[in-house]
């Protein structure tokens, strides 16, 4: 039987420490042991019939339940004042077979694998890889798990490929106590597996667009998210570029992504006419501080896979001193005018270095995460055409009402069709902000909070549309935002909820994040 | 005189804050594994590598016999093995060995499991 170790806590917080926030009792529930149910579909059922048991507990005592996965959130989606469990050790892993496909689909089976939620990136590759497969994209690192990466919207720079939630082909969720609260979700218009597959699941079948759209990106209010079917793709291999371009031409390929028009090209990296190739890949990092004519660029090309390559993964990994760090910071909140100083000195251990090459798969470019310290991060979507308007006004706010001890980026990633994916553009650049915690008391320094709340009033006062990350700091309070950022979709996203959740269910699922968002 | 107890008493002191940085003063190895995944502990608030990590610790003093000429310490790791192990050793921990002709052996040992695969 799966076990639920539970343990009373006054106090949660998340990896980079952003809290920490009041909570009362935290579960970590693990499977049943392999050797008294070897059949890993009879532990994933098992381990269904604990999580309904956990939320009829927490129901009868009118609070709320939340899952969580490897705390990376550095907003507080994850927390929950009452109830929050932990779901890592849930991570089963099966491939589908042929029968278990819908009549309909036009998907493959040796493309379709079914993940239990506590997966993490890092194992899910790794399964994948040993089906000689690789998911289509991931976030920046691996140690997320698969269902808090597709509830809060994890993306790449996969310019042409989406976010993680956009391989995603079918839900199972459990949204409630009750035998018929285990439910398979997945698209009406393609459908990916038949009703007899979600008959092993235990789970009643739903397949309605919509709902599953509203689902897909759910920030954890569409209930406990089980299992999550996804669509892989052949491994393949990155070729990783890092270059120093002009500044105006980075920013003209941030707008334009145009890059068969483009005077900068790669040897190797252009086609039969000389003409640049799109990359996988393109991300631009930017030091706000300095007036360099030049911008670092990061460009993945994809490869078919081919064994032998060098590995990717350096031997030895070195950290900065976590004194060293907190040195960092005391400086800069005693003398603020430091921090481009200390930017500009952290920025070798920052950047990656200029002119190296790499290849690898996407597990070996996107591997484990260095720092797991205090940290802040700030993420803002915009159309990628407004991008280099839109860092500009962000650089000017570091640059005039800060200086924050942070440094910019811009990633690019294909729209998604889930209804409130902050990846909404035809391309959205996620202009990104990430840095160090500071506490701003008393110092006469802008406060992250402070920062974050200018963020949205320049974006809105330049009339840019914009959203924000769900799972980075952000002014989630701020009036009218998330309609501001998403429009009539705020209200399809409520109505399937409703539609897919008891009165009851809709307030266990809630948490303070939601409510402050005005999402409930 | 008075200098001589002086440079005495200074001797003594700079010989005991070199003791006490040689005792304390350690280095440690740590290997990882490249593809494992860790066993999570998310209650782990750690601010180093082992943050979110189930980390065990074998903090010992280890007796051989004369005929003894090595020795292994077993533990339970779980199905899948070790995801890092990290080794401390310091100055007192060699001195002692040294002094016992290497039938005393302090132990400093911090693991973290791999995640059982399912």
């Amino acid at each position: 039987m799966a076990k639920t170790t539970s343990i009373p806590i006054e106090w949660w917080n998340n990896l980079h420490e952003n809290g920490p926030w009041k909570s009362r009792l935290f579960h970590h529930t693990a499977l049943a042991a392999k050797a008294d149910m070897p059949l890993a579909l009879d532990r994933y059922n098992d381990a269904a019939a604990e999580i309904q048991r956990l939320i009829a507990a927490a129901s009868d005592k009118n609070e709320g339940f939340r899952a969580i996965g490897s705390r990376w959130s550095l907003s507080d989606i994850a927390h929950h004042s009452d109830q929050m469990q932990s779901n890592q050790l849930m991570n089963i892993k099966i491939s589908v077979a042929l029968q278990d496909l819908h009549p309909d689909t036009t998907l493959v089976a040796e493309n379709l694998f079914f993940v239990e939620c506590g997966n993490v990136i890092k194992e899910i590759h790794n399964f994948l890889n040993d089906h000689g497969k690789s998911l289509k994209t991931s976030g920046a690192s691996n140690g997320q798990t698969i269902a808090g990466c597709i509830s809060t919207g994890v993306h790449g720079s996969a310019l042409d490929v989406g976010s993680v939630q956009d391989g995603v082909v079918g839900l199972n969720l459990i949204t409630g106590p009750r035998p018929e609260d285990r439910i398979y979700l997945e698209r009406s218009g393609r459908p990916a597996l038949s009703d007899g597959f979600a008959l092993k699941l235990q789970s009643r079948v739903l397949r309605n667009d919509a709902l599953f759209y509203a689902a897909l990106v759910s920030l954890g209010a569409f209930g406990f998210i089980h299992g999550i079917v996804i669509e892989a793709e052949d491994r393949f291999l990155l070729k990783r570029y890092v270059k120093r371009i002009n500044k105006e031409e980075a920013l003209k390929l941030a707008s334009s992504l145009d890059f068969a028009n483009s005077s900068f090209k790669i040897a190797g990296e252009t086609d039969a006419n000389g003409r640049g190739l799109r990359p996988f890949h393109y991300k631009v990092f930017i030091n706000p501080y300095v007036d360099d004519p030049d911008y670092v660029v990061e460009l993945m090309y994809k490869k078919p896979y081919q064994p032998g390559y060098p590995d990717p993964i350096p031997g030895i990994k070195t950290a900065l001193y976590k004194d060293l760090i907190h040195l960092f910071i005391s400086i800069a909140v005693k003398w603020k005018n430091s921090i481009p100083k200390l930017i500009h000195i952290l920025q070798s251990s920052i950047l990656p270095p200029v002119d190296e090459e790499l290849t690898g798969m996407l597990s070996e470019m996107f591997y484990d995460a260095g720092y797991q310290g205090p940290a802040f991060a700030c993420s803002v979507g915009v159309d990628h055409v407004n991008s280099p308007k839109a860092l500009g006004l962000l650089v000017k706010l570091a640059r005039e009402e800060g200086p924050i001890p942070g440094i910019y980026a811009m990633r690019f990633v294909k729209q998604s069709e889930a209804t409130l994916a902050f990846t909404k553009f035809p391309v959205t650049c996620m202009l990104e902000i990430d840095g160090i915690n500071w506490d701003a008391k008393g110092q006469g320094m802008i406060s992250l909070e402070q920062f974050c709340t200018r963020m949205i009033e320049v974006l809105q006062e330049n009339g840019i549309p914009f959203s924000l990350h769900w799972g980075k700091n952000a002014d989630w309070g701020f009036p009218g935002l998330v309609k501001h950022m998403f429009g009539d979709r705020v209200e399809e996203w409520k109505t399937e909820r409703k539609k897919l959740l008891s009165p009851e269910m809709e307030l266990l699922f809630a948490n303070g994040f939601l409510e402050v968002a005005d999402l409930i | 005189m008075e200098i001589t107890g002086f440079s005495a008493y200074l001797r003594s002191l700079v010989l005991l804050f070199l003791l006490s940085i040689g005792l304390s003063s350690c280095y440690s190895v740590r290997l990882v594994s490249r593809d494992g995944i860790p066993e999570p502990d998310l209650t782990n608030d750690d601010q180093d590598f082992y943050r979110n990590k189930k980390v065990f610790v074998v903090d010992t003093t280890i007796n051989l016999k004369a005929t003894a000429g090595s020795y292994s310490l077993i533990r339970n790791c779980g199905p899948s093995g070790f995801y890092a192990v990290e080794y401390r050793v310091n100055l007192g921990h060699l001195l002692l060995s040294g002094v016992t002709l290497g039938r005393t052996r302090k132990v400093n040992v911090k693991y973290v499991r791999l995640k059982e695969d399912n």
